[in-house]
Order: C-alpha cells, then sequence, then structure tokens
C-alpha cells in the first residue's frame, strides 16, 4: 500500500525535521552542498544523512499548491563518491496517511544532479518527500501553505 | 435570465452570469478586525478572525481565477464554436430516436444538473448528474475522472448507450446533413464537414461542446466579497455577509477540515476522496475512481492521444503521471461547491436530498464506511445543530444573491 511504502521511522523523521530547521535557520548544512543550489533560491527543502546530503528546488518556485511541478534534486554522498543510481522519490502526508496521486519520474541533468517530473500537492500541510538512493530512504520535509 | 458568456455568446438559462476575469488582485493575509456582531449559535460575541483563518479563508478565491485557454482544443475560447456547441448541447438528435439530448441531464434551468438523484438518459443511471457550471476547472472529469478534458467528457455520454446511445457515423451524419449545423461548423473549424472523417467529426463536434461549456463560469457571491473585504481588512464590508455564513466560514476552514478537499477558489481540489458514502448498487459495485482510471488508460480521446490539438502535450503532466491505488476503488471526484445550492440532490449517488443533509453526514460520519487504509482526515465532525445552521448558511453565501 501506499502509505506503507511511505512510512519512515518517527526517529528519522524528527530527525529531518531537526535538520531542516536548524538549516533554514542558519543556512546551508551540507557537507556536499550543491553549487548551483547554494544560493537558496527556490529551494524547499535540505537533509543531511550519515551517508547523503540533498537539496530539493521547485519548479516553479515557490512550490504551488494544487498545480504540478517539478523537483530539481542535488544530491551527493558525504563520502564524496558519485551516486551509482537515479534516486526514487515520492512523496505523502504523514498527519493524513495519503500520498500524492501521481508517481513521479526520475532523470539524471548531471553529476548529482536530477529532475523528478510529476509532483503535485493537492493540500496545504505538511508534506514529506522521500527521496530513496539504496538503501537510504531520506524524509525531507516541505511545508506547502 | 439571460446571461453573458464570453465570445458575446447569449443563452437563455438560470441566474449564471460570466463576470469579467480579473476582478480580485493580491490581497495579504493579515490580522485584521472581522465583525464583531453577535453570534447566533454560540450566543456569544464573534471573536475576531485569526490570521491563519484569514489565510485559508484567502485560499478559497480570488473568484474568478483567470480564464485560460484549453490547448488541446483548438477552438477553445472560440464564440464560434460555442455557438455549434450550444446547438449541439440542446439537439436530441445525437441520440438514435431523437430521445435524449445533452439538456435532458445537464438542465440550464437546473445549473446544468437535473434534480433527481441519479440521472435518467435512455436508462437510470448509477451516478448523480453534476452540474456543469465551472466545470471548465476542472482537473478530471466526471464522478470517476474517466475524461482528463472537458471535450472528451463531452464525447463519452454521447456514445454510451445507457445516456445518449449515439454514434460517431451518427454525429458525423448530423453535421453533414443539417444545414445550420454545417454552417456552423465551417465558421468555427474553417473547413466543411463533407470534407472530414467521421472520427474527426466526432471530435470536432465535443470540441465544439466543450466551448460551449467553458462559458459557463458562475457569478461573484456574497462569500467572495466577504473573502475580498476579509483579506483588505475592511470590516465594514467583511459584516455584511450573514453572521451564520461568517461563522460557517470559520467552521469550513477550521474544525471542520472542510477546506482540506474543498480548497481554492472553486472549493475542490478536484482529486478523489471516499467519503462514506456507499458505493453498492442496484446493478453492483462502482468502482469509482478505479474505473475511472481504467477508462482513462483504454480511451484515445486523452491529452496524451492523437486527437489533442497540443502537440506539446503542455497540460497533460497529470495524466501521464497520475497512479492507479487500491484505496481508489470507490472513491469519487470532490465537486466543486460554487453554486452548490442550485444543484440538489448531492453526493455522487444522489443519496443527499439537501445541504443539511450533507452536512449532518459529516456531523455523524460513519468510519466503518471507509477504507481500513484510508486518510485519516474524516472523523464526524458532532456538529450543534446551530453549527450545521452555519455551515450550511456558508454553503449558500457560495451561489449569487438574489
Amino acid at each position: 500500500m501506499r502509505c506503507g511504502r511511505n512510512r519512515v521511522s518517527p526517529t528519522l523523521r524528527r530527525l529531518a525535521w531537526t535538520f531542516a530547521l536548524i538549516g533554514s535557520a542558519v543556512g546551508p548544512v551540507l557537507a556536499c552542498e550543491p553549487p548551483d543550489l547554494a544560493d537558496g533560491s527556490g529551494v524547499v527543502g535540505r537533509v543531511a544523512t550519515l551517508d547523503h546530503a540533498l537539496a530539493l528546488r521547485s519548479v516553479p518556485s515557490p512550490l504551488p499548491l494544487n498545480r504540478p511541478f517539478a523537483l530539481e534534486i542535488a544530491l551527493c554522498a558525504q563520502n564524496g563518491t558519485a551516486m551509482a543510481s537515479l534516486p526514487k522519490v515520492e512523496a505523502w502526508m504523514p498527519a493524513h496517511r495519503h500520498g500524492m496521486n501521481y508517481r513521479p519520474t526520475v532523470t539524471s541533468v548531471g553529476p548529482g544532479r536530477y529532475r523528478a517530473e510529476g509532483m503535485l500537492f493537492h493540500m496545504p500541510g505538511r508534506w514529506e518527500v522521500i527521496v530513496e538512493i539504496g538503501k537510504d530512504r531520506i524524509p525531507v520535509p516541505v511545508e506547502l501553505r | 435570465m439571460w446571461i453573458l458568456v464570453p465570445f458575446g455568446l447569449c443563452l437563455a438559462v438560470s441566474s449564471f452570469r460570466l463576470q469579467p476575469a480579473s476582478l480580485v488582485g493580491p490581497a495579504a493575509a493579515q490580522s485584521v478586525l472581522p465583525p464583531t456582531q453577535q453570534s447566533g449559535s454560540g450566543g456569544g460575541a464573534e471573536p475576531a478572525f485569526e490570521p491563519d483563518e484569514i489565510e485559508a479563508i484567502g485560499r478559497l478565491g480570488p473568484w474568478p481565477p483567470p480564464l485560460t485557454r484549453d490547448p488541446s482544443n483548438r477552438v477553445s475560447g472560440n464564440p464560434d464554436a460555442a455557438a455549434l456547441g450550444r446547438l449541439l448541447f440542446a439537439d436530441s438528435r445525437l441520440s438514435p430516436d431523437g430521445a435524449v439530448a445533452c439538456t435532458t441531464c445537464h438542465d440550464p434551468a437546473r445549473a446544468f444538473a437535473d434534480g433527481r438523484p441519479r440521472s435518467r438518459a435512455r436508462v437510470e443511471g448509477r451516478r448523480n448528474a453534476p452540474g456543469l457550471v465551472d466545470v471548465r476547472f476542472n482537473r478530471w472529469f466526471g464522478w470517476d475522472g474517466g475524461d482528463d478534458t472537458l471535450w472528451a467528457m463531452s464525447l463519452r455520454p454521447i456514445l454510451d448507450p445507457r445516456e445518449i446511445g449515439g454514434s460517431i457515423v451518427g454525429l458525423a451524419g448530423l453535421l453533414r446533413s443539417d444545414p445550420r449545423l454545417s454552417f456552423e461548423y465551417e465558421r468555427a473549424f474553417g473547413r466543411a464537414p463533407f470534407a472530414v472523417s467521421d472520427a474527426a467529426l466526432a471530435v470536432d463536434a465535443a470540441k465544439a461542446l466543450a466551448a460551449f461549456q467553458e462559458a459557463l463560469v458562475s457569478p461573484r457571491t456574497p462569500f467572495d466579497a466577504f473573502r475580498d473585504a476579509l483579506l483588505a481588512g475592511d470590516a465594514t464590508t467583511a459584516a455584511k455577509l450573514p453572521a451564520a455564513a461568517r461563522r460557517g466560514a470559520r467552521l469550513f476552514v477550521g474544525r471542520g477540515n472542510c477546506a482540506l478537499c474543498h480548497g481554492g477558489p472553486t472549493l475542490s481540489h478536484g482529486e478523489f476522496a471516499d467519503v462514506g458514502v456507499p458505493f453498492f448498487t442496484a446493478e453492483g459495485v462502482d468502482p469509482g475512481r478505479h474505473g475511472g482510471l481504467k477508462s482513462l488508460r483504454d480511451s484515445p480521446y486523452t491529452l496524451l492521444g492523437p486527437w489533442s490539438d497540443d502537440p506539446a502535450r503542455s497540460t497533460a503532466m497529470p495524466t501521464r503521471h497520475v497512479e492507479a491505488q487500491h484505496r481508489n476503488f470507490g472513491e469519487f471526484r470532490v465537486p466543486a461547491l460554487r453554486g452548490v445550492a442550485a444543484t440538489a440532490p448531492y453526493m455522487h449517488d444522489g443519496s443527499k436530498a439537501t445541504l443539511r443533509g450533507v452536512v449532518r453526514h459529516y456531523s455523524t460520519l460513519d468510519l466503518d464506511r471507509l477504507h481500513a487504509d484510508g486518510e485519516t482526515i474524516l472523523k464526524p465532525l458532532g456538529l450543534t445543530e446551530g453549527e450545521i445552521d452555519d455551515l450550511v448558511a456558508f454553503l449558500e453565501a457560495l451561489s449569487p444573491a438574489p
């Protein structure tokens, strides 16, 4: 089930929100800060785990409500190795236990750079974009008002 | 009453009028002093609207939104095509025995619905005929979202044997044989119907029907004046909305959680939900969105198909990426709410005769009827009779003032 696929451990989720809040308060926290997102313009979320760091930018920006958009993804491994595979991207609203009604497709647009087409957040509120790279399943909190 | 629609076309229908496309500018959601008149249901002074309430109410507008052309329909916004569509809409010769027209179930005198719980064209259907006012703003069309364009939705009932029961050949033959329709077709499409294949003529007829329905845009309402005044900090104008409707607006965006699904200027996010209305019918189970997605995938008449006039497929993202999910079974499209007071009965099966019945449904919602793995948005609201009155007053304020 969709909501089953989307489930991320509460601890990891709290950690993600903590990182996100720190990021928005004091600036970038990424060890492998992607240069073309470094200025923060249009960035809707950034998260670092032990293995990866990533930042997301919506196109168009600001993130639209109930309109299609794409996500530009800057992703890097903390150990400096190149990404071996395409990430998978989905999103859900944890408080409502539902996801998007659309499955995005991800393409590579450069080293460590990806574009997810086919996103649509049909409700305002707290969403989580889930970026899955290998065994690392990274929740990126995104607030849509 | 006569209404003005785009392109100078006039139509004898009920009380809908086209409004200018850009009446409302951006407004900031700031804390303002709202009306503080006496409350009917609560009995005390009405508290001020909080900034988050103003912001949420602001998201229910502005109205009307920009009117954009449908790039998949080359005659979208074309007044000549709308004139042809208006003729076709009322023409019972679309049906093989001349018994059924679009107006049979979408009566202009009934806000383009039919007032019946379940529509009856050639046979009684299993769903309520939705009104067509503001239909142009949909992402998905029909209760099951089986079509992704207004023109495809217009063709489906013509060919459905349970509805109009027509055919591609019959529709094309009508356009060629009737002098008035032939003339209007050539004026709208720039070519004679004799030079066009049956299949292309049928799609063109559907696109003309869509051009006609695009003109059905609801007028501004008392709620819109309230909403704009609230955002502008104009307490005097905001206070003109009756107190019950103001309290209903607060419930709608607040404790009622209604605006989560009924959000945006049309008061619908345009997606699908199971709201605990049974989908078992005398004819079997109505699969709702599950069946709609299957229809969409099987149809040649989609934004991704050969009949779209938009080679860039610029609006096809939802069709390209929509994902079938288990919970789609028994889900139905969340209806827009503007003008809702004129389109009783309600719900996909017409099972609620009145707006009060709808609100009461959400007040006493039976959670056992919802999908076990479904969303956690819906909970019985446990409304008082006064709160039910307030929500009904709010919903009624979404129609033009009498």
